[in-house]
């Protein structure tokens, strides 16, 4: 198969100087709203107590742990922003992203022991599903740095119940071990209750000198035994008894690892955890990338800084999205699957990193005379019709076959309507395409180029797509609703606008109203507005766009549980013909 | 000689190209404004922009000719 990959035919071509003087300023707005959302990114980093502080107690901070674990250069957070509860703290307290550790990836996720000591606050159960389901999506091992207080008890009803409450996580783990996905812990300083089966319920636990890990901590054991109010005498009591259990709190170090052995080995140094954690890496199962390598890595032909110039923040303006692609993708170079078929949507085999991957998108700007044949008005990208869904129906089945992972790449105004639309079994084929992707068992990632909107946001691998959607990338063009703002105004209060005028009422009000809604749309459509809550997993500069695709190549490729022989490959034959 | 043509009605957003102007197969030649989307024209072929027949918030009809590349 090495003609196949090792050189594919060519995409894109260099950008022209009157493109990029007529793009100066479209740049300049994205370039203003990354540095927003790297502002946000900064002071959630920030947020609690110093790291100044926390290194005169003798601890280092969640982020000078992450520093020392993550090989450099290549950490990759997500949910940097995820704060879909709207916490006062900024944040749901845990850190998360992709990483190597010696040279093998792994989903690492710490708590941020600078604020209310790594305690379990509301959004943070769904913050940890979203990080165990990426490690049993990738099947590369999950690492944890454990630091968790246990409950902010004054919110406890908020997280602590419920079925995806916060003890999801560790049926997750057992889950994750069951199906060979390692979970590796290390473990500091006092973790009690909710942070006790933190601790316990990873693989192999690492634990610093000063841990400790207990069914309850210091605090409810000194005041198990409820009696229906409190009194000066009981407090008194109370405090007699705190005072002796701080000294000693429960599960320390003498505890499990002289008596119970739960904790695996137990370091003098926080780093010797690290340390630790990075031994038991390199014990892991992994495949050297070479093994899968279709070709030698290459740079795309075409800078990065490019995208600035191709993707434009205006969004009624079209681009091209195979240029996008051209400047992701190694050497540039793809196989199209159907090139002559459903124009609206690029599908086609590319290399990241050497390795084959799928990449379906879709194309802007008017479409040629007579697209969609189904129907006598004219085709606009970004809009699926009946050839680009069955077109994406067969890609997606291929690849499965093939076991090829996929990127899907949205800029969408969602699936043409109306009764010429139905006949044309749009309905039908959008879910079709939907039981398309359920049908394989392939790894997918989503990058939000611009919009994502109405079922096309759903059956073009959206974060819906449960079981393989791995994570979901948005750009400073994001923008993901049901519909825009402006079309929603319209369905809400068209009839309310034909009342008004025929009863003579003033439609000054009415008009007041929608802009109001269509303002909320735009409001809550936002980048930053999608990564608080959840609509995309991180959003990212463009530039650093290609740096998430290959952390999501070399992490599908490490360990997959599944492997296609790429001479047995289908999908490569079917575009030469 | 390529006449180049309006792919549908709509209004003209702009025009990317002076007479004289050299420019090569699917260079961006004018933005016209349709189905609530601004849309790029591209050189069908390349040569030289000989003559243009619309300005900036010109209506255009489908298929009126935009410009000629010789």
């Amino acid at each position: 198969m090495r003609p196949y990959f090792q050189k594919m035919p060519g995409l894109g071509k260099p950008l022209k100087e009157n493109r990029i003087a007529r793009m100066r300023e479209s740049r300049a707005a994205i370039e203003a709203v990354e540095a927003e959302i790297a502002a946000a990114k900064k002071a959630v980093e920030e947020v609690g107590i110093p790291a100044a502080k926390i290194n005169e107690r003798g601890s280092l901070t969640v982020w000078q742990r992450l520093e020392r674990l993550v090989d450099a250069g290549t950490w990759h957070p997500l949910h940097s922003l995820y704060n879909p509860n709207d916490n006062e703290e900024g944040t749901t307290n845990v850190v998360d992203g992709l990483g190597k550790i010696c040279g093998r990836w792994a989903v690492i996720i710490g708590f941020d022991n600078k604020v209310l000591a790594g305690a379990w606050i509301p959004g943070q159960a769904e913050n940890i599903l979203r990080v165990t389901n990426l490690a049993r999506r990738l099947h590369i091992p999950l690492v944890w740095l454990v630091n968790c207080s246990g409950v902010k008890l004054p919110d406890q009803e908020k997280f602590y119940a419920d079925r995806r409450g916060s003890g999801t996580t560790f049926f997750r783990h057992a889950e994750l071990e069951q199906e060979g996905i390692a979970v590796l812990a290390g473990i500091y300083g006092t973790n009690p209750a909710g942070g006790g089966y933190q601790s316990i319920s990873p693989t192999i636990l690492l634990a610093h000198k000063d841990a400790n890990i207990a069914v309850g901590g210091a605090g409810i054991v000194s005041g198990m035994s409820p009696r229906g109010g409190f009194d000066v005498e009981g407090l008194e009591e109370l405090i007699a008894k705190t005072r002796d259990i701080k000294e000693r709190p429960p599960g320390r170090v003498d505890i499990h690892y002289d008596e119970t052995g739960f904790f695996a080995r137990v370091y003098d140094e926080e780093t010797g955890v690290l340390d630790g954690i990075k031994e038991y890496m390199r014990a892991l199962p992994a495949y050297d990338p070479m093994f899968f390598r279709v070709a030698e890595p290459a740079e795309p032909q075409f800078p990065a800084v490019d995208l600035y110039h191709l993707l434009p923040f205006n969004q009624k303006s079209d681009y091209s999205f195979d240029e996008i692609l051209a400047r992701l993708v190694d050497g540039s170079e793809h196989m199209e699957f159907r090139p002559d078929y459903g124009p609206e949507v690029y599908t086609g085999l590319v290399k990241i990193d050497g390795m084959l991957v799928g990449a379906i998108g879709n194309r802007q700007g008017l479409l040629p005379k007579g697209y969609p044949e189904y129907a006598d008005y004219p085709g606009i990208g970004g809009k699926l019709y009946r050839q680009g869904l069955i077109k994406m129906n067969e890609f997606v089945t291929h690849c499965g076959r093939d076991r090829i992972p996929l990127v899907w790449f949205q800029d969408t105004s969602g699936i043409d309507v109306g009764d010429i639309a139905e006949k044309a079994e749009l309905l039908g084929l959008g879910q079709a395409l939907i039981y398309s992707i359920q049908s394989t068992d392939v790894p997918m990632m989503l990058v939000v180029l611009r919009k994502g909107s109405a079922a096309a946001h759903y059956i073009m691998g959206g974060p819906t797509a449960n079981r393989h959607n791995a994570f979901t990338l948005g750009t400073a063009t994001t923008e993901i609703y049901v519909m825009h703002g402006e079309t929603a105004a319209v369905a809400s209060y068209a009839r309310r606008a034909v009342k008004d005028k025929d009863s003579g009422k003033p439609l000054e009000p009415l008009a007041q109203k929608m802009n109001e809604m269509a303002q909320k749309y735009y409001d809550t459509s936002r980048p930053a507005y999608c990564a608080r809550h959840g609509f995309v997993d991180e959003v990212v500069r463009l530039k650093e766009l290609r740096g998430y695709l290959k952390a999501f190549a070399g992490a599908v490729y490490q360990n997959p549980k599944s492997i296609c022989p790429r001479h047995q490959m289908l999908l490569p034959r079917i575009i030469k013909g | 000689m390529a006449d180049v043509l309006a792919p549908l009605a709509g209004k003209v957003l702009d025009v990317l190209v002076q007479v004289g102007s050299k420019v090569e197969e699917d260079d961006e030649l004018v933005v016209i404004e349709a189905l609530k989307m601004e849309n790029t024209v591209y050189a069908p072929a390349g040569g030289t922009v000989k003559e243009i027949k619309v300005k900036k918030g010109d209506s255009v009809a489908d298929e009126e000719l935009l410009l000629v590349i010789d």
